[in-house]
């Protein structure tokens, strides 16, 4: 593809960032069916919000927040999963106290560091056009690791998703799958978060599958639709971004773009029931 | 090798502080059509889910399949399944997703495709294959998880109120169904009931219930005022007798 002609695309960043969006799109549209089937789109929030927790300890330990982060989204990821199959308490509460506990941590040591805080809007907004080889690599190992998941289990995550205990007498090993999801999904958030920050990750991964459910007539359909819309989301917002014109930054720039699929999926949802 | 699918041996379940199920010892007949019927609150959803090993238990639940030492193949029908009426999920997509390995968005193949489509003709389905599940009716939806259950050819079938949410004659036609399929793949089933008509003629193995086991045999034998009245209260009791054998309105969907 050659976008070179496009205005901004002459530059090294540019491409680089095409490059990331194109690996994370059929990361976020397969992961964001499955959150959105099993109802854990509340979840990534408290993922992506375990960065300012990541953040603080990379503080308190003297490392790189980019092992930290990763890591202590990882633990949040599993704990949440942990403590929602353990306790009769229902998700989203697990999650909002979970959600509130890393946050408050997190801004708790950070703010007895006034030089992080300037840090904090990168985490909080994210910008896509600093991405670098190092990131595409991760995001293509995430890809890989998102592949395998769906060979060795992809269909049993939508079993479970439709109901937990069927699947379990059925013979799926309910708790391994979704375990191996909750890490995964940690894993992709955190190295999403560089694309549109904390406050719009959530809406990256759900988005575009939301629309997609209400496009799509089977199973099938769903997954590449949500495809579709993320990568095409992806290419338009970033390209849009970049015209002399807009001059907007990319990140939320693609999510008004999956949010407009949003809003054509429900008009034509409402026609076809119509 | 016995000649019981299932045996529960003193099963005791308790919930925050209250006792659902207490000391419970009863067995099920291999090859039998076994209800366990009991009113409201009284343990039978209860005991299904022990079996199936999703809440804790003290005592001993002894699953035998026959002729191995190895666990019996468990079919299960779930009394309700809380379905996101929206999602683009079609009946063929659900009874391929415990199988197929590869991912349904690169397709069903046709192997799964004819499996699944055979399973479907067994409980009279197959013009559902590409209906979503958002639109079922009650009584589609129970012959689909009925299908589904049965793809998993099981050694022992569970049925969580089989006939509840659908209409007398919807009701008929699932037990009748069930009952032919049994015959042609024999195996055991433990169905939970509240229904009494509906077990004095299809079950051929009783365990009344209400936290713990009040009797336990043959319909005949147990479906009695004496037993009922027990189980259910003394009203119940003497009534009961006349209304097993009468038909009783039921309401679509």
């Amino acid at each position: 593809m050659n976008l070179s002609g496009l205005a901004g695309f002459e530059n090294t960043f540019m491409q680089l960032a095409l490059a990331g969006l194109l690996l994370l799109a059929p990361i976020v549209a397969i992961m964001g069916v499955h959150a959105v089937q099993m109802r854990m789109a509340f979840f990534s929030d408290a993922i992506s919000h375990s960065v300012f927790a990541g953040v603080a300890i990379s503080l308190l330990f003297n490392v790189h927040p980019q092992w930290t982060m990763p890591l202590f989204g990882l633990l949040i990821g599993i704990a949440i999963m942990a403590i929602r199959r353990a306790s009769t308490l229902s998700t989203d509460t697990v999650i909002a106290v979970t959600f509130s506990a890393v946050v408050a941590f997190g801004l708790a040591i950070i703010s007895r560091n006034p030089g992080i805080t300037r840090e904090l809007p990168r985490f909080l907004y994210g910008d896509i056009l600093t991405v670098d080889t190092a990131g595409l690599i991760r995001l293509a190992v995430c890809l890989v690791g998102v592949i395998v998941l769906q060979v060795i289990g992809g269909n049993r995550l939508l079993y479970i998703g439709i109901s937990p205990v069927l699947a379990a007498a059925h013979g799926i090993a309910v708790r391994r799958y979704q375990y191996l999801y909750a890490a995964l999904l940690a894993l992709v958030i955190i190295n999403a978060l560089w694309a549109v920050g904390v406050l719009l990750v959530t809406a990256l991964l759900v988005v575009p599958a939301a629309a997609a459910r209400n496009l799509a007539a089977s199973t099938r359909g769903l997954f590449w639709w949500s495809f579709a819309i993320s990568a095409s989301s992806s290419v338009i917002g970033l390209v849009l971004s970049a015209q002399p014109w807009a001059r907007t930054a990319s990140g939320p720039t693609i999510l008004l773009c999956a949010f407009t699929w949003f809003l054509f999926s429900l008009a034509a949802n409402r026609s076809r029931i119509h | 090798m016995t000649d019981t699918c299932v045996n529960f041996d003193r099963v005791n379940v308790t919930r925050n502080g209250i006792t659902i199920l207490e000391s419970v010892s009863a067995s099920v007949p291999r090859g039998s059509c076994t209800a366990v019927v009991g009113p409201n609150g009284a343990g039978k959803t209860t005991l299904l889910l022990a079996l199936l090993g999703q809440i804790p238990y003290r005592g001993t639940i002894r699953l035998d399949a026959p002729g191995s030492n190895s666990m019996p193949r468990i079919g299960y029908v779930p009394q309700r399944l809380p379905v996101d009426r929206g999602m683009p999920i079609t009946v063929l997509d659900l009874m391929v997703m415990g199988h197929a390995r590869r991912p349904l968005w690169c397709g069903i193949s046709r192997i799964h495709r004819d499996r699944a489509l055979h399973w479907l003709s067994c409980v009279h389905a197959s013009t559902l294959a590409k209906r979503a599940l958002g639109v079922l009716s009650g009584g589609e939806w129970q012959r689909i998880l009925l299908a589904l259950a049965l793809q998993q050819e099981p050694d022992l079938l569970l049925l969580d109120e089989p006939a509840a949410g659908i209409d007398l004659r919807g009701e008929h036609l699932l037990c009748e169904l069930m009952e032919s399929v049994r015959e042609r793949h024999g195996f055991t089933q433990l169905m939970v009931s509240h229904d009494l008509a509906t077990v004095t003629h299809h079950a051929s193995h009783v365990i009344l219930l209400n936290r713990s086991v009040i009797a336990a045999g043959k319909p005949a034998d147990v479906l009695v005022p004496h037993f009922l009245s027990i189980a259910f209260g003394l009203h119940m009791g003497v009534a009961a007798a006349p209304w097993l054998h009468t038909s009783r309105e039921g309401s679509d969907r």
